[in-house]
């Protein structure tokens, strides 16, 4: 039955559904996760790169996360093509909005803005939709720090803490228990981002060739973006397995012994 | 009346041992001789070493401007480099050029070190983008005239951030003072690899 | 022709306009108001071709108004200034170019008053204080002499008032009224218009 009225992204299904955005987002449940977790000094993006290869030339320093403008960062999973269309609409529009008014484009303007074009492929006959969830963070003087998610649907909200991507609903429960509303540093959001991941990633151990981590600060009332090298990531990392192996030891000590 | 002296104004760059200066009056103009402000910078920052004046018509002075830092913007993130003083030369003589018979009525100045080698460049534009890259220094604007009588006084090459600061506040100033719909004060900044330093000159105000 | 004239200090800015339309040779009307309010705290006085000045301001204000009514929160001044002018900009370049001269007034508690100055040829450039046509060539010295940051509304009323009385002394054309408006910290407000009458008690007081 459904092949009647999915070939075409415009028609509805009996049933009141639009099946190529449903597998747009089924596509994007296979991809690299993202999660984002705003804190009370700033926000933290961690992202899992899919395509490890040690015979893949590394020109790009980072392959998942973008920078916008001057206040933002963001995020993608799914089709990486369509990602890249998206990345370079998302620059224009800010570099649009800055020459008519003289400002960084405030955050929820420019998902708006970029959700107004993925709304258009589930609408006008003959395109597909873009396969593509995007993490925003950013900061804006109207309201401070913010982490917004967009789908190939067009629709977006903004949130405190969220994941796209594969294993992302496992994720959110997981960041819905653990986040600490009104309490987060950087330093806790950036160990709760990779606790959580190594929870959804399918590999035993975290690997920094395996994730990108993203940092967005306001220092001196300037936004301060960063991309954290290996390094800083592997400490990250360091420090997350020494608490889970203590947690562990702790949880077999307490075991009564046979 | 030409349409280049409305607003009035002029910028000179220089060429020091691995600096460079550049300086711009600062009176804003209209109809020629009716002064609306003296605070009226037109040398614009678009990079860690990277300087460029716009002096001509005022509104094309924000116009460009505006539409520099778009294409520059985008470059920088496409690329996530730095741009270098040659390649803006070129991106803002495209610019111009795609203006060709309705142009933007200024005559850009560019100064700037090289991202890499630290190399000192000056280059200058006439309206639809023709670059002239010297070796010494540039001028352009209202007092470019004046501008060239002083600096070919007064300039030597391989100076000092100093001696250079010295030489183009000294040309800048006395230039403007010949012209009529130039001065009412000046900025002067001299760019060196590790430091950016701002002086604001001051000079006759009639 | 006309006039319109603005200041501004750390509370507030204030702008005032001559109420004078006139055909030809002839006035049609001396109680014309050129001062549109944009928002709650920015003051717009425009001159020029009459149909222009008010097609423009209403399409500006309309926009200014759109962007609030979209997004919940409004424009800055220094935002609205720059939408302005790059609108300007944008139709000085078409076939059908405005021909109005602007001053935007605007409030906000960060940076006080703020006043900017634009022409026809989208020129724009934040002042202490500014005017247009012919009244502002002499009432311009006035402002010069008079004007200090921390002014109270009646000085700065009361230089309004010298300014009209110059005007009026030494212009050859009539502008017997003008109309005042101000902003500051509680919005916008419409002072007594400026008259003949007004000058005459003036004098008479002293």
């Amino acid at each position: 039955m459904a092949r009647r009225y999915d070939s075409r992204t415009t028609i509805f299904s009996p049933e009141g559904r639009l099946y190529q955005v449903e597998y747009a987002m089924e596509a994007i449940s296979h991809a690299g996760t993202c999660l984002g977790i705003l804190a009370n000094d700033g926000i933290v993006l961690v992202a899992e790169k899919k395509t490890v290869n040690k015979l893949l030339d590394e020109s790009v320093y980072s392959e998942k996360i973008y920078k916008l403008n001057d206040n933002m960062i963001c995020s993608l999973a799914g089709i990486t093509a369509d990602a890249n269309v998206l990345t370079n609409e998302l620059r224009l529009i800010s570099q649009r909005y800055l020459i008519q008014y003289g400002k960084t484009i405030p955050c929820e303007q420019l998902v708006s803005w970029l959700c107004d074009i993925k709304q258009a492929y589930t609408q006008y006959g003959g395109k597909r939709p873009f396969g593509v969830s995007i993490l925003y963070m950013g900061w804006d003087d109207q309201y401070g720090y913010q982490l917004y998610q967009s789908d190939p649907s067009g629709n977006y909200s903004g949130w405190k803490a969220t994941c796209i991507g594969q294993n992302s609903s496992a994720a959110v429960s997981s960041l819905k228990t653990e986040y600490k509303e009104g309490e987060m540093t950087i330093k806790d959001a950036l160990a709760l981002g990779i606790k959580v991941l190594s929870k959804t990633l399918d590999t035993a151990r975290l690997q920094t060739d395996r994730i990108e981590v993203a940092t967005l600060q306001r220092i001196n009332d300037k936004c301060v973006t960063r991309i954290l090298p290996d390094t800083e990531v592997q400490a990250l990392i360091d420090t997350f397995e020494k608490a889970e192996a203590e947690a562990a030891a702790a949880k077999k000590e307490k075991q009564p012994k046979p | 009346m030409s349409i280049m002296s409305y607003n009035g104004g002029g910028v000179v760059a220089m060429k020091g041992k691995n600096c460079v200066a550049i300086a711009c009056d600062l009176r804003l103009g209209v109809s020629q001789y009716n002064t609306i402000a003296t605070d009226f910078e037109k040398v614009f920052q678009f990079g860690p070493h990277l300087f460029c004046g716009l002096p001509g018509l005022a509104t094309d002075t924000l116009t460009v401007k505006d539409k520099l830092r778009f294409r520059l913007n985008m470059y920088e993130l496409k690329e996530d480099r730095k741009m270098s003083p040659q390649v803006f030369t070129s991106m803002l003589s495209n610019l111009l050029y795609e203006r060709r018979f309705g142009p933007y009525f200024i005559e850009p100045v560019i100064a700037g070190l090289d991202p890499k080698t630290g190399e000192p460049y000056v280059a200058s534009m006439d309206l639809i983008g023709c670059p002239e890259k010297p070796e010494d220094f540039v001028v352009s604007g209202t007092c470019g005239p004046q501008l060239y009588g002083m600096c070919e006084a007064l300039y030597e090459p391989d100076q000092g951030p100093e001696d250079l600061f010295e030489t183009i506040s000294q040309a800048l100033v006395n230039a403007c003072d010949r012209d009529a719909i130039s001065g009412w004060g000046g900025v002067v900044y001299i760019i060196e690899k590790d430091k950016i330093t701002r002086k604001t000159l001051k000079t006759r105000m009639d | 022709m006309e006039t319109i004239l603005g200041l501004r200090t750390d509370n507030f800015c204030i702008l005032a306009s001559d109420m004078t339309a006139a055909h030809s040779i002839i006035v049609m009307k001396s109680n014309e108001k050129k001062i549109y309010p944009v928002s709650d705290q920015i003051l717009m006085a425009a001159t020029g071709q009459q149909g222009d000045a008010h097609q423009f301001a209403e399409y500006i204000v309309k926009n200014v108004q759109l962007y609030k009514m979209r997004n919940g929160y409004g424009l800055s001044t220094a935002s609205a200034a720059h939408f302005i002018r790059q609108n300007l900009a944008e139709y000085l370049r078409s076939q059908t170019p405005y021909n109005v001269n602007l001053l935007l007034g605007g409030f906000e508690e960060k940076t006080g008053g703020q006043l900017y100055y634009m022409d026809y040829l989208a020129s724009s450039h934040e002042v202490k204080y500014g005017s247009h046509g012919y009244g502002g060539v002499i009432a311009l010295s006035i402002l010069e002499r008079y004007w200090r940051p921390d002014m109270t509304e009646a000085e700065a009323y009361d230089i309004m008032i010298k300014c009209v009385e110059e005007i009026q002394r030494r212009l050859i054309i009539n502008l017997p009224n003008f109309h005042i408006q101000i902003v500051d910290k509680n919005g916008i407000r419409v002072l007594p218009d400026i008259t003949t009458a007004t000058v005459l008690s003036k004098k008479s007081q002293a």
